[in-house]
């Protein structure tokens, strides 16, 4: 069987693609006429419109007490709770038989940003940040030890509001 | 039993029959109703100072303590369904919390710590005391020996203080000063370094006295705990291996009235140490070309059956007191055939340490815990004799035997040389076939105690590469020779050591329980305390 090729006659009008197209740019110059929505990050990170939110999880910080020490004192909570087993901790105890952590690490790639870590923390010292750019040159950057995670100086997240902590 | 007065009562709803001269506590805990008790402890006299077990007795105007009034008969006992008793209890747990502080967190307690327990349970949610008022602070003090003293969480039950006065018969801790400024005070002159003086840690039921060598090292959530035998002596105490991610961290005693009660030596608590050794054989080692290389099982066991099938005469079996009973008598089988000479040594220190207030319990001078063991089963105390026999012997192989102070020429007579090890001496590099052994830790097996009580040990962690139980190792072989079926786990092996040897006849694991059973009364029902 032949195949055959019908070349259907249409009215010039319905063809021409400069209606379309006026159309088009119509819109564009209506909008470039009207307010912008875009942020130009990464020059501007937050508008009046539009910031973090203060419950925002990010990458950790280690909160710390007067004198410069982590206000962890390893009780091993985190660890226990943490549903990704993403923090590894050693206790030790200082010369003054002070318990702390002698080693802390975070995996953040292993993290989920639960948040459990600061909700189960008896001491208030380790928080998830409002923070984000977390770009690293190396994988092994994102095992962030005691001194990174106090060094960090973003603010902490509000897991839930403390004038209403049950969100009623 | 039979002949002794028995009364009946109930306790909280419970019906429940007793001996005459139970104390209530005892009695619920048979009625399944766990009173709560600080000062009580079954191994120790009755104290009756923390008022925590306070129960309501029907007839009778005022609470009673559980720990210290005798059921009678026709009582009717309220504990959990009375509101005076639980607002009692609560008022005793408030005016231990007035000076307890709140430290769990960091302390080594928490998670296994009865006041923790008791306050979540039935205590008040929130204190009545103003967040300024000061709590009684005194530093934390070093009682000696393993003891760590930390005051502030005392809570003055006295439970080490009777520990050390009518069990270890030592007289070195007392309560000093009254009311809330008492605390438990060391003899000035000495310490607490009784060789059973850590007992003291495991009875405080707070975290007042800790294990210097356990502060910080695991949290009691993190643990598990297996039912074992402490190797530390001939004893056989029973104790619980508690490991967390594959490493022992600590020896707790398990209760078994028949042999260590409630209490372990402090000897006995270090033996971990040697569970967690890094110096082991991983994988099965043959002899080619003048060194060891490692091999497969298959190849390693072939090469074994090889050399004893291609010898005859005599043999030698030098083995550690220290392996299981199913390993000791699988070894017997597979030396069958030769004139064998069996021997093992045991490492003995001066006299035993004994725990006064227990009678028949004792830190043992011999220092291995299956002598018994290996004596039933044929093996004697002649290292020496034995060490010459070898000079001439077809065939030596060792079981688990360091080989501390033996030279490689002594094992060279004979060229054949079998090691069944955890770890590979330089002796026993002249082996033709070396094979990797699990410890203690990593196996199920048995141990004879020096009393002849069969006692089962259970796996607590898993074994470093290749290494498998010895009664394995040993299992293949005689398969391998022909003249048995390989075995699937240790049971089946104390079942064929129970077949063949008169000692253990009618023993099984399960009939052993995880009591133990003495030897020779294998038929009769043990019952368990």
């Amino acid at each position: 069987m032949a195949i055959r090729v019908v070349v259907v006659k249409r009215p010039e009008r319905e063809i021409s693609y400069l209606r379309a197209a006026l159309k088009g740019m119509a819109m564009t110059f209506r909008h470039l006429l009207q307010k912008k929505f875009t942020m130009q990050y990464p020059e501007q990170r937050s508008t009046d419109d539009w910031s973090l939110s203060p419950r925002w999880r990010g990458t950790h910080r280690m909160l710390t007490d007067e004198q410069g020490r982590a206000k962890c004192v390893a009780c091993g909570l985190c660890p226990q709770i943490c549903p990704a087993n993403c923090i590894k901790l050693v206790p030790g105890e200082d010369e003054v038989g002070h318990r702390y952590p002698l080693i802390y690490e975070i995996d953040e790639f292993r993290c989920v940003f639960c948040g459990y870590c600061q909700e189960v923390c008896p001491e208030e010292a380790i928080h998830v940040g409002v923070h984000y750019e977390n770009a690293e040159y190396e994988r092994e950057r994102f095992v962030y030890d005691l001194e990174r995670l106090c060094a960090q100086t973003h603010p902490v997240s509000t897991l839930w509001d403390p004038s209403d902590p049950k969100g009623e | 039993m039979a002949d002794q007065e028995r009364v009946t009562l109930a306790i909280d709803g419970m019906e429940i029959t007793v001996p005459k001269g139970t104390t209530i506590l005892e009695a619920a805990k048979q009625a399944g109703v766990l009173i709560p008790h600080y000062c009580y402890h079954p191994g120790l006299p009755v104290a009756g100072v923390c008022r925590m077990c306070l129960v309501e007795i029907e007839g009778v105007p005022k609470l009673q303590i559980g720990c210290a009034t005798p059921a009678a008969e026709g009582q009717t006992v309220r504990v959990n369904e009375s509101e005076q008793a639980k607002h009692a209890r609560q008022g005793v747990l408030e005016f231990l919390l007035i000076n307890h502080p709140l430290d769990c967190p960091i302390c080594d307690q928490a998670g296994e710590c009865e006041l923790q327990n008791y306050v979540f349970q039935e205590g008040r949610a929130r204190t009545r005391y103003s967040p300024t008022y000061p709590k009684r602070f005194n530093p934390v003090e070093d009682f000696g020996g393993d003891v760590l003293y930390v005051p502030n969480r005392c809570i003055l039950c006295t439970r080490c203080v009777r520990f050390m006065d009518h069990v270890a018969g030592e007289h070195v801790l007392n309560v000093s000063e009254r009311g809330d400024r008492a605390y438990i005070g060391i003899h000035p002159q000495r310490q607490l370094d009784h060789p059973w003086a850590g007992n003291v840690v495991d009875l405080c039921p707070v975290g007042s006295l800790l294990s210097k060598d356990f502060l910080h090292k695991a949290r009691a959530w993190e643990l598990d705990h297996t039912p074992s035998v402490c190797t530390g002596c001939s004893q056989g105490c029973n104790v619980n291996l508690d490991t967390r991610a594959h490493s022992v961290v600590r020896v707790r005693p398990r209760p078994n009235a028949e042999v260590n009660k409630y209490f372990m030596c402090d000897h006995g608590r270090q033996t971990y140490r040697a569970m967690n050794r890094g110096d082991r054989i991983e994988a099965p080692l043959v002899a080619e070309g003048g060194a060891l290389v490692a091999a497969d099982w298959d190849h390693t066991l072939a090469r074994a059956a090889q050399i004893l099938k291609g010898s005859s005469g005599t043999a030698v079996a030098l083995v550690s007191p220290s392996a299981s009973t199913e390993a000791l008598y699988l070894l017997k089988a597979v030396l069958d055939g030769f004139t064998m000479t069996a021997a093992f040594r045991v490492e003995r220190a001066d006299g035993e340490q004994p725990l006064a207030g227990i009678a028949g319990l004792s830190l043992r001078s011999e220092r291995a815990p299956n002598v018994a063991g290996a004596t039933l089963l044929g093996y004697e105390e002649s290292f020496d004799r034995a060490l010459e026999a070898a000079r001439q012997a077809a065939v030596v192989v060792v079981l688990d035997e360091d080989l501390d102070g033996v030279t490689s020429d002594m094992l060279k007579g004979s060229g054949n040389l079998i090691y069944l090890g955890r770890a590979l001496p330089d002796v026993a590099r002249s082996a033709r076939v070396v094979l990797p052994v699990t410890n203690v830790a990593e196996e199920d097996g048995s141990f004879v105690n020096r009393d002849g009580r069969v006692q089962r040990y259970l796996q607590a962690k898993s074994g470093p590469g290749m290494a498998r139980p010895a009664w394995w190792i040993l299992s293949e072989l005689l398969a391998e020779l022909g003249r048995g079926e390989p075995l699937g786990s240790a049971a089946e092996a104390f079942e064929i050591l129970a077949a063949k040897e008169r000692a253990f006849d009618g023993m099984s694991y399960g009939s052993l329980g995880l009591k133990g059973v003495r030897v020779g009364n294998g038929t009769a029902a043990e019952v368990t305390a």
